[in-house]
C-alpha cells in the first residue's frame, strides 16, 4: 500500500520554525489558532488558507498551553512570561492574568463560564462574572494537567499521588481526591463524565470510575504517554506511548479485564506522540515521533496516510493534532515547527 | 537542536559561593547562552534572562527501586525550557544548600524525555574552605554533596592558612577520591574547567585516579585509613593498592586488579552489590578489563541506577588495569574487595 499522503494532494504545509504547543479550531470551523515555542499565536483563516498564518507576538518567551476560552470563538494562551492572554480570531489580545516570573503551564475553559489555569502547584479558577477574583487552590505538588468534565462543572487536576476534583462553582469547597501513588501527568474525562483517566510517569494509564470509585490501570507502553483522546461517543480511549495507536474499550463497564485494540504504526517503530479523535466519526488521527501522521480506526488494518515522516529533520515529533468541529479539516503541528492542514471534504 | 543539551548541577551549602559562581559563569564572555534553574526566586541577583525557579519536588519512581527518587519539578521545567528552540546552549541547575544531589542526578537517567534531550555533564559542589570542616561535622547534607560531586570547587582559599587548606583538601580527597578539586578565591575559575566535562559520558571516562592521600597526613582521631595491598601480584606504584577511607559515616573505596575479569561474574556481582547496597552507595564508577574484550568497559552508577558500555580502546600506555571506586555509607570494604577479586578469571 503506497497511498500518497493526503497532505500532498489535499493539504498545505508551512514551517513555523518553532515548537507547536497547541492548536484549536473555532466553533464555526473557519479558523485554526495555534501557539508556538517562540511566543507567537498564529491564526489561519481556512477561507483564505493560501495567505498563510497571521502571526501575533504574544509571549516574551515560549507559549506553554492553549485552550478555547469560556467565550465562544476566543482562545487563551499561557506562556513562560507568566501571562495568560485572551486572543480573538481578528488578532485582538488581552492579558487576563499575569503571574510575574511564574509559568502559566496549563489552561482550560468551559462554555459554562469558567477558566482554570495552573502554575506550579497552584490552580486558579475564574468565573465569567466581571471583577471576580480567581479562586486559587494549591496542591501538594506540581500540577501535571487540567480537564473540565463534559458538563462543565468539575475540574480534574492531576499531580503527584492523586487527581483532585474541584467543583468549579463553589468558592470554598475542598477537592475530592482520587488517590493513586505516583506522578500523574495529563488527565481527561470520558464523554459521559463517569471516568477520569490520567497518564503516569511510569508509562502507564490510571483510571477511576466515579460511579463506584473503582480503579483501573493500563500498562505495557514503551514510552511516556503524551496523548490521549476519547472518541466522540466514548466507546474508545485512544492513546499514544506505544508503536501503534492503543485504543481501550470503554463500553460495558470500562476497560477492566479487556484487551485494547490497535491500529497504525510498525512493530518497534517510532512511538505515537499525539492522538485526536474525529469530532463526529469514530476515527482517530495519530501522529508519530518521526513526524508521520495517519488517520485510522480501532481494530482496522486500513489507515490513511496524512503526512510522511521527515527523514532529514530532527525533533519532528508530532506535538499537536486538531480537527475542525465539522470534521472536514485536520491540523498537525510538530516540535520543530512543521504545520500541515489537510482537507477531507473531497474524499469523504 | 538535535544534540543533547549539557546540564551542570551546582550544589554547595549556603554561603559557599554558588551564586557567585553562577554569576561568573553567566557574565563571562564565552558566547554561550545558559538557562538557569534556581532554587529560590527573586531574592538572588542572577544575571540572566532565562532564570526559572524550581520547587525541589522529590518523588519516588514506581519501579520497585526505593532509592530511585527523581525531581518532578526538573522534569517539568526542562520539558518547558526545551520548547524554546535554540535559545540556549546549556542548562545550569542550582540546588538549595540542603539538597540531596542524588534525585537531581537520577532525573537525567530515569526520565526518558529528559534523558533524550539533555545530558548530565557534571555535579559541581562549591565548598567554602573556611567552614567546610565544621559543616562536615554538623551537616550530613554537606557530606553527601561533597561525596557525590564530580568537581569540587574549593572556594575562599584566601580565608584560610596554607596548612588549613592542605588539611581541607586532604579531607575532600578522602571523602571523594574521584572528584577533581579546583582551588579558587572568589569562584574565579575558567569555565572550560567546570563546564563540558562529560563526567557522566562513558566514552570520556578514561581514567579513575583516586587521590587517596598518605596515611601519615591524617589528623582526625576518628579517621582511619587502611592500605590493603593485594599480594597476589605486583604493582609498580601505589596506584594499584586497594584502599578504603572511612569517616564517621562516609566510606570511599578504591579497588583495582591487573587480572582480566570474567564478564558474567562481574555483571552478576555488580548487579547484586547495587541491588542489595545501592541505597547506601552514593556513586560508583569502574573502568574494567573484561576477559577477551579488546576495549575498556566503563561502568557508572548513581545509587542503584547504573549504566555500562564498552568505550573504546585502552590508552596505549595503560596496563589494562581494572579499577572501581565506591562512595557511600557503611560500605563493607572487605566484602567488596573479595567480591571484586572473585570476578578475576581463574
Amino acid at each position: 500500500m503506497s497511498l500518497a499522503p493526503l497532505v500532498e494532494t489535499k493539504g498545505m504545509s508551512w514551517f513555523a520554525d518553532a515548537y507547536t504547543i497547541g492548536a484549536y479550531a473555532t466553533p464555526d470551523s473557519r479558523y485554526f489558532v495555534c501557539n508556538f515555542g517562540d511566543g507567537t499565536v498564529r491564526i489561519l483563516d481556512l477561507t483564505a488558507a493560501a495567505d498563510g498564518f497571521k502571526v501575533i507576538e504574544v509571549h516574551k518567551g515560549s507559549a506553554m498551553c492553549l485552550s478555547p476560552d469560556m467565550v465562544k470563538g476566543a482562545f487563551l494562551s499561557g506562556g513562560d512570561d507568566g501571562k495568560l492572554v485572551k486572543i480573538d480570531v481578528d488578532g485582538a489580545t488581552e492579558v487576563v492574568a499575569d503571574l510575574g516570573r511564574k509559568w502559566v503551564e496549563h489552561v482550560t475553559a468551559t462554555e459554562t463560564g469558567y477558566r482554570a489555569y495552573a502554575s506550579g502547584k497552584d490552580v486558579f479558577i475564574q468565573g465569567k462574572k466581571k471583577g471576580d477574583e480567581p479562586r486559587k487552590v494549591t496542591h501538594a505538588s506540581s500540577v501535571g494537567g487540567l480537564a473540565i468534565n463534559p458538563k462543565g462543572r468539575r475540574l480534574a487536576v492531576s499531580h503527584y499521588d492523586s487527581v483532585s476534583l474541584w467543583w468549579l462553582a463553589t468558592k470554598d469547597g475542598q477537592a475530592q481526591a482520587l488517590p493513586w501513588k505516583g506522578s500523574h501527568l495529563q488527565v481527561t474525562w470520558s464523554p459521559d463524565g463517569d471516568y477520569v483517566v490520567s497518564t503516569m510517569q511510569e508509562n502507564s494509564l490510571h483510571g477511576w470510575r466515579l460511579s463506584d470509585g473503582q480503579h483501573f490501570r493500563m500498562e505495557g507502553y514503551g514510552a511516556k504517554i503524551r496523548a490521549l483522546s476519547f472518541v466522540k461517543r466514548g466507546q474508545f480511549l485512544a492513546t499514544g506511548g506505544a508503536d501503534t495507536v492503543i485504543c481501550w474499550p470503554f463500553t460495558g463497564g470500562g476497560p477492566m479485564g479487556k484487551a485494547p485494540q490497535e491500529f497504525g504504526g510498525m512493530m518497534n517503530g517510532p512511538p505515537v506522540t499525539c492522538v485526536a479523535a474525529h469530532p463526529k466519526m469514530d476515527v482517530i488521527a495519530a501522529g508519530f515521533e518521526n513526524g508521520k501522521v495517519i488517520v485510522g480506526q480501532p481494530g482496522s488494518p486500513r489507515v490513511m496516510p496524512i503526512a510522511e515522516p521527515f527523514t532529514d529533520k530532527e525533533n519532528s515529533a508530532v506535538s499537536v493534532l486538531a480537527w475542525t468541529p465539522d470534521g472536514d479539516r485536520l491540523l498537525a503541528g510538530t516540535e520543530n515547527g512543521d504545520v500541515h492542514v489537510v482537507d477531507f471534504r473531497a474524499i469523504s | 537542536m538535535s544534540a543533547q543539551i549539557p546540564v551542570t548541577v551546582l550544589t554547595g551549602y549556603l554561603g559557599a559561593g554558588k551564586t557567585t559562581l553562577l554569576n561568573r559563569v553567566l557574565s563571562e564572555d564565552h558566547g554561550k547562552k545558559f538557562a538557569v534553574i534556581v532554587n529560590e526566586f527573586g531574592e538572588i541577583g542572577i544575571d540572566s534572562d532565562l532564570v526559572v525557579g524550581a520547587d525541589e519536588e522529590v518523588f519516588e519512581m514506581n519501579n520497585g527501586c526505593i532509592c530511585c527518587t527523581v525531581r518532578g519539578d526538573l522534569i517539568r521545567i526542562i520539558g518547558g525550557l526545551l520548547k524554546r528552540k535554540g535559545k540556549f546552549d546549556a542548562i545550569l541547575v542550582e540546588t538549595t544548600g540542603l539538597a540531596d544531589p542524588a534525585p537531581v542526578a537520577q532525573t537525567f537517567f530515569a526520565d526518558e524525555d529528559v534523558k533524550k534531550r539533555t545530558k548530565l555533564d557534571s555535579v559541581l559542589t562549591v565548598v567554602d574552605a573556611k567552614h567546610v570542616l565544621q559543616r562536615l561535622a554538623d551537616s550530613p547534607e554537606a557530606k553527601d554533596q561533597i561525596a557525590f560531586a564530580d568537581i569540587l570547587l574549593l572556594n575562599k582559599t584566601d580565608a584560610v592558612s596554607a596548612d588549613e587548606l592542605a588539611k581541607v583538601e586532604q579531607k575532600l580527597g578522602a571523602l571523594n577520591p574521584f572528584a577533581r578539586i579546583h582551588k579558587t578565591e572568589r569562584c574565579n575559575i575558567a569555565i572550560d574547567k567546570i563546564l563540558d566535562q562529560g563526567s557522566f559520558d562513558l566514552s570520556r571516562i578514561l581514567d579513575i585516579k583516586p587521590h587517596f592521600l598518605p596515611k601519615e597526613k591524617h589528623g582526625h582521631d576518628h579517621d582511619h585509613k587502611h592500605d590493603h595491598h593485594d599480594h597476589d601480584h605486583h604493582h609498580g606504584h601505589d596506584h594499584g593498592a586497594d584502599e578504603h577511607y572511612h569517616d564517621e559515616d562516609m566510606d570511599s573505596i578504591s579497588l583495582s586488579t591487573d587480572k582480566p575479569l570474567n564478564p558474567a561474574k562481574f555483571n552478576d556481582w555488580i548487579n547484586d552489590v547495587l541491588a542489595s547496597k545501592g541505597q547506601t552507595i552514593l556513586r560508583s564508577k569502574g573502568i574494567l578489563n573484561l576477559a577477551d574484550a579488546e576495549n575498556r568497559y566503563v561502568f557508572q552508577a548513581v545509587h542503584m541506577m547504573s549504566e555500562g558500555a564498552f568505550a573504546g580502546p585502552w590508552p596505549a600506555k595503560d596496563s589494562r588495569k581494572s579499577r572501581m571506586v565506591f562512595i557511600g555509607r557503611d560500605l563493607d570494604f572487605e566484602a567488596l574487595k573479595a567480591g571484586f577479586k572473585a570476578c578475576e578469571i581463574a
